[in-house]
């Protein structure tokens, strides 16, 4: 699913509970013009930048990384990890790529017993 | 296996029980006076923050140690909290600066029954300091490194190691089944919530020195040691970071300073006994010889900061018939 689509799709749904999720009541909470949010939603223009999806995601009570993901962006926090150990962590999302869900959600960190 | 998750480490041994797991979990808590005074247990402030100590700007020596670390106050008061959700029983082993906080020996991994060297959990529900007295223990109270003060440097002479040390060993399979079948595991421990309170004060390695007197019975294996899988262990080094140095090393704000007695008292936070129904492990005699900080600030012609008698008025009660205190925020 686009973007736009997916957040066209969850604001509507969200309306027929509740009128403040409006087009124009949803734009004003997340501090964009009704107009530019119309045109994100009718894929229009480009999916906006990290900090409008994080007020989305918010407002939208949506998880944020699949915001971004459906956008094609990574947080930056998550970017940041990366950038520090870059080959460490692309190797290791290259080996975990194709396992499925629990054998990844399985995966933890211990603490590390040294020498004392 | 130990992980570390939301300031708790959570030991797990999957390959023996899928029900043997232990939560353990270091407490901000009141510095009680050093008063030759016994006093109640003091409330449980907070959780301390844990870091891994490869997650940080760290010490080349504690990154051989391994582990993990948090930050504390020059002269703040730690307890040590275990909980346990499947009430799965272990053997704990706890030592500060590797001198074993209940026999005051020299670290060893393995387990020893004469004198016993260990906690049960969770009979155990806590262990607030170092056995020093039939029934009471003096309470953990950092320090900086090279001032003699640290039960360590005390008792060896020298400042080496500092920071809690901690094996934890599981019941065996077997022995656990066939209790729980004979509901044989009922609980002594009691249980209370933390209460928050608002704290109203480049050595960067500290240890434990031996501070005010509590009064907390250290519970007798009532299992015995050949109960104890001792095939499988999991062992974690915890550092005590000068939370001065807290900042450079993690890049993060320091925590607030230590709760003082005037605002334990202002906010209205209880005290605690807790009565079990073990008996107490006698104290030890190498512990028992230990100055307590404000005798052993004041062979150096210092003193200790706040520590003035503290009148206890409300005490909770707490056993195997608890009363739950609700989580308060002050």
């Amino acid at each position: 699913m686009k973007f736009g689509t997916y957040v066209r799709t969850r604001r509507e749904s969200l309306r027929k509970r509740n009128p403040s999720y409006s087009l124009r009541q949803t734009a004003g909470r997340v501090g964009i013009e009704p107009a530019y949010l119309s045109k994100i939603e009718r894929a229009e223009f480009a999916p906006p930048g990290e900090d409008t999806i994080r007020a989305l995601a918010n407002d939208l009570g949506e998880d944020i990384d699949v915001m971004l993901a459906l956008a094609g962006k990574v947080s930056s926090d998550l970017q940041e990890v990366i950038r520090r150990r870059p080959q460490l962590f692309a190797q290791l999302i290259r080996e975990l790529k194709n396992l499925p869900d629990d054998a990844v959600l399985r995966l933890v960190r211990e603490v590390r017993d040294g020498n004392w | 296996m130990i992980e570390l998750q939301k300031d708790e480490l959570l030991v797990s041994f999957p390959e023996v029980h899928p029900a043997a797991k232990l939560q353990i979990s270091f407490q901000r808590t009141l510095r009680i006076p050093d008063d030759n005074q016994d006093y109640p247990l003091p409330a449980g402030l907070g959780r301390f923050p844990l870091h891994h100590v490869d997650d940080a700007n760290t010490p080349e020596a504690w990154r051989r140690h391994g582990g993990v670390f948090l930050p504390i106050h020059q002269s703040e008061a730690l307890w040590i909290s275990f909980g346990s959700e499947n009430e799965y029983p272990m053997a704990v082993k706890v030592a500060t600066g590797k001198i074993n906080a209940v026999t005051g020996k020299s670290w060893d991994n393995a387990l020893q029954a004469r004198p016993q060297d260990y906690l049960v959990t969770p009979d155990q529900p806590w262990l607030d300091g170092f056995n020093v007295a039939k029934n009471v223990v003096r309470q953990f109270v950092a320090r900086e490194f090279g001032e003699g003060l640290t039960a360590e440097e005390q008792l060896t002479g020298e400042a080496e190691w500092g920071g809690i040390q901690l094996i934890i060993y599981p019941m065996k399979a077997e022995e656990y089944e066939r209790r729980l079948a004979r509901d044989e595991l009922a609980s002594r421990s009691g249980y209370f919530d933390i209460l928050q309170c608002i704290a109203v004060g480049e050595a960067v390695d500290m240890g434990l020195a031996a501070g005010g007197r509590i009064r907390q019975i250290i519970e007798k294996d009532r299992y015995g040691i050949e109960v104890w899988d001792t095939s499988v262990h999991s062992r974690c080094f915890l550092h005590l970071l000068n939370s001065r140095a807290y900042q450079a090393v993690t890049g993060r704000n320091p925590p607030p300073s230590p709760c003082t007695p005037e605002a334990y008292a202002e906010n209205g936070i209880p005290w605690f006994d807790y009565h079990g129904e073990g008996l107490g492990l006698p104290p030890s005699s190498d512990l028992a010889g230990l100055d307590g900080l404000a005798a052993a600030l004041a062979k150096q012609g210092k003193s200790l900061d706040h520590n003035v008698p503290i009148k206890v008025t409300d005490t909770v009660l707490l056993g195997p018939s608890h009363r739950q205190v609700k989580d308060g925020v002050f």
